[in-house]
């Protein structure tokens, strides 16, 4: 293999952290909150993954478009039945932060009422598993690295494209920054909250479809990699897209990099601290830049050295 | 059933059970919860701060006790003359730990004011380091949004249990520890005494937290959740109170994880759960009503019973469900938690308004509401009007127009 297996591990869970983070990103643009929820849809995706995989034996990759329906679904429910009418009803940002915990714990309870019933129903044992024997091969590499790394660079590129050429990408963006402003030229704000929900839904639930193949999952994965998803999305700075995808792969590769090489140099007991490295991303953020790497960038260009620098590589400076 | 509990109380060697023993439960859980959940009023309720952290408070309590008393203890007992298995270092630590403990509960039986002496330095140790992690967890996001908060305090959660986990100086990492027993003195049943005394620290906070809100700094408190950008203009340091507050309710936490230690006479990480500690007080305050006391009580107290009916009962409900009812817990809380917040969202009890010594608080807001204040006459003698309600923000500074 010409890439080591750890690699190979390092680079399957950036690019699901990648899709992941962008995810909680939009969330944040278009709702202005954090959705502590968003990492549980990752594991609504994992149980589909396992259900195709182990009930219907079938290659877990057919079941990666009924993930992003199935993951839109749930985020349009939530949307519908719980954030939108909290703010409707003026709900402020804790609130409504509140409310997404709350979800949270809810869809991890269904989640472990799901497994424990395929356990019953088939005599599984669904509660603490891996997929990688339902992989398939490309060569030397694991098909899983393929799979994701392309689905995660065909993701941001659409997402780019879509964002930036299409209409509904325009109505999106101008939603996040000014609702009114937007419902005065028209856009149904409604409609484009529900399409976002969707979309982000639909994402973490393709991303979590992606994990079972490469990691050990249990009910409870969903929920813990929330603070991953956190992390990478405020590095990159919490209100952009483009800092979310360096975030989420810088906090993704670095999650695994950094507790290899720390078992390999200071001892092995350090790999049970590899929760802790998102944490100390978030605090380190928050520290230094608050903004992110976004904001970081945002003040390069704003500054003198910054901006003659890009001019002598032959790039124009931005205009907000 | 009562002169059960009461005999529980007084005579010796008579254990509770039943009946008697769920009401001794939930009162020890009532008074554990109750003061988290009061804490946490007076953080997010009145000076609008949303502590996400109430486990790592609460598992600081615990830590506490496992690590620094018990040390303090098998110190004090060699001192004294008692022959300890060796506990020196990480392993004979965890290893020797029940036999050390068996020992040591022979050794406080006869010594009353040992165990007193160790439970108040307890305490007064908890509530110091309490206030000390408060200060450390909120140092990255407290000058920043709420959100960011919000975020960093519901990591940390996971943050202190990992460490719990993997040093075993702690708490015998995931083997837990053993504790002695410091109510080993006392002839009666000692879950009674634990649940009186928590009962007692439960309402010494409420008479701390009521008389601090009813002071000045209380109205400063209530300004700065209100609109913190006014409260910056007149000169006050927002960040700096918000700390004060943090860590002042950070330390009264632990003094809960404290108190369940020694309840359990055990200390394991696992027993400190984010979900336990921070979602529960959470609910619990939000069902209640926010901002207002009465209902953190009332609220506490429907959820703890509700709770522990629910897990003492657990083999008759659980012919109803095809599930294990554990399962049901998270189903419950976040159903209850998104359905209060939706249908009721300023709790059972709303907020009351403060309590300020010589101004008819209540009067003067209800005029406020109803006269059109760009016509009302300017001077309305002594601090009633818009100036009264500026001087009351302003925590006791004189009017310039009197």
């Amino acid at each position: 293999m010409l890439i080591p297996a750890i690699w190979v591990a390092a680079l399957v869970f950036a690019s699901e952290l990648t899709l992941l983070s962008i995810g909680f990103t939009l969330t944040y643009l278009t709702a202005k909150i954090p959705n502590f929820a968003h990492g549980t849809y990752a594991g609504i995706g994992i149980y589909v993954s396992y259900t195709f995989a182990k009930i219907f034996n079938l290659s877990p990759y057919f079941g990666f478009p009924l993930a992003f329906l199935i993951g839109g679904l749930f985020s349009v429910i939530v949307y519908k039945i719980v954030i939108g009418a909290l703010t409707n009803m003026g709900g402020g940002a804790i609130v409504l932060t509140i409310s997404t915990l709350a979800i949270q714990i809810f869809l991890t309870g269904l989640i472990q009422i799901y497994a424990y019933w395929l356990r019953d129903r088939y005599s599984t044992y669904a509660m603490s598993f891996l997929l990688k024997q339902n992989d398939f091969k490309i060569g030397d590499f694991p098909g899983i690295f393929v799979v994701s790394l392309s689905l995660t660079i065909v993701s941001v590129i659409s997402l780019h494209y879509m964002l930036t050429k299409t209409n509904i990408g325009v109505a999106m963006r101008a939603t996040a920054e000014d609702p009114e402003l937007a419902s005065v030229l028209g856009i149904n704000i409604n409609q484009i909250q529900l399409f976002s929900w969707f979309l982000t839904g639909g994402l973490a639930c393709l991303a979590g479809a992606m994990i079972p193949l490469w990691f050990m999952s249990t009910p409870q994965s969903g929920a813990m990699i929330i603070t991953s998803i956190m992390a990478g999305s405020l590095l990159g700075g919490f209100d952009s897209i483009y800092g979310a995808v360096v975030g989420g792969a810088l906090v993704g590769l670095s999650e695994i990099m950094l507790t290899t090489w720390g078992q390999a140099i200071i001892g092995v007991w350090v790999g049970e601290y590899r929760p802790l490295v998102p944490m100390i991303f978030l605090v380190a953020v928050l520290l230094v830049e608050p903004d992110g790497l976004h904001g970081a960038y945002t003040k390069f260009v704003a500054s003198e050295t910054g901006s003659n620098l890009l001019k002598s590589i032959g790039l124009q400076k931005e205009e907000y | 059933m009562l002169q059960d509990v009461a005999l529980g109380l007084l005579t010796s060697g008579v254990a509770v059970s039943g009946t008697a023993r769920l009401i001794v439960d939930i009162a020890m859980y009532f008074g554990l919860f109750v003061i988290v959940a009061m804490a946490l009023n007076f953080q997010y309720g009145n000076a609008g701060i949303p502590n996400m952290g109430c486990a790592v408070q609460v598992i600081m309590g615990g830590f506490t006790v496992s690590g620094i008393t018990v040390r303090l203890m098998f110190t004090m007992a060699e001192a004294a003359g008692t022959e300890l298995l060796p506990w020196a270092n990480d392993f004979d630590w965890v290893y020797n730990n029940p036999s050390n403990v068996s020992t040591m509960n022979e050794f406080i039986g006869p010594r009353m004011s040992f165990g007193v002496s160790m439970l108040l330095f307890s305490l007064a140790v908890s509530l110091i380091l309490g206030a000390v992690i408060g200060w450390v967890i909120a140092l990255p996001a407290i000058r920043l949004r709420a959100t960011y908060l919000m975020i960093v305090l519901i990591t940390m959660a996971d943050a202190a249990q990992i460490f719990g986990r993997n040093i075993p100086a702690i708490s015998g990492g995931t083997l837990g520890m053993f504790i002695p027993n410091i109510y080993e003195w006392y002839p009666g049943d000692r879950t009674v005494l634990s649940a009186v005394i928590t009962l007692l620290i439960g309402i010494i906070s409420f008479f701390l937290f009521r008389t601090m809100l009813n002071s000045p700094y209380g109205r400063l408190m209530r300004a700065i959740r209100e609109n913190e950008v006014t409260v910056g203009s007149v000169g006050k340091n927002v960040v700096g109170i918000r700390r004060n507050i943090l860590m002042f309710a950070s330390g009264i936490t632990a003094l809960s994880g404290t108190l369940l230690a020694f309840y359990f006479s055990y200390v394991v990480e696992a027993n400190y759960q984010r979900a336990f500690w921070t979602y529960w007080p959470w609910l619990m305050l939000i069902l209640g009503g926010p901002g207002n006391n009465a209902g953190t009580f009332l609220g506490c107290a429907l959820i703890v019973a509700m709770r522990r009916v629910i897990i003492v009962n657990k083999w008759f409900l659980q012919a109803v469900f095809f599930f294990p009812i554990a399962y049901f817990e998270s189903i419950l809380l976040g159903v209850l938690l998104i359905a209060v917040i939706m249908f009721r969202p300023n709790g059972l009890i709303p907020e009351k308004l403060l309590y300020i010594p010589g101004v008819n608080y209540t009067k003067m807001v209800n005029e406020e509401v109803k006269i059109d204040w760009r016509n009302a006459p300017k001077a309305r003698g002594g601090s009633s009007g818009i100036g009264g309600i500026m001087s009351a923000f302003g925590g006791g500074k004189k009017e310039e127009e009197s």
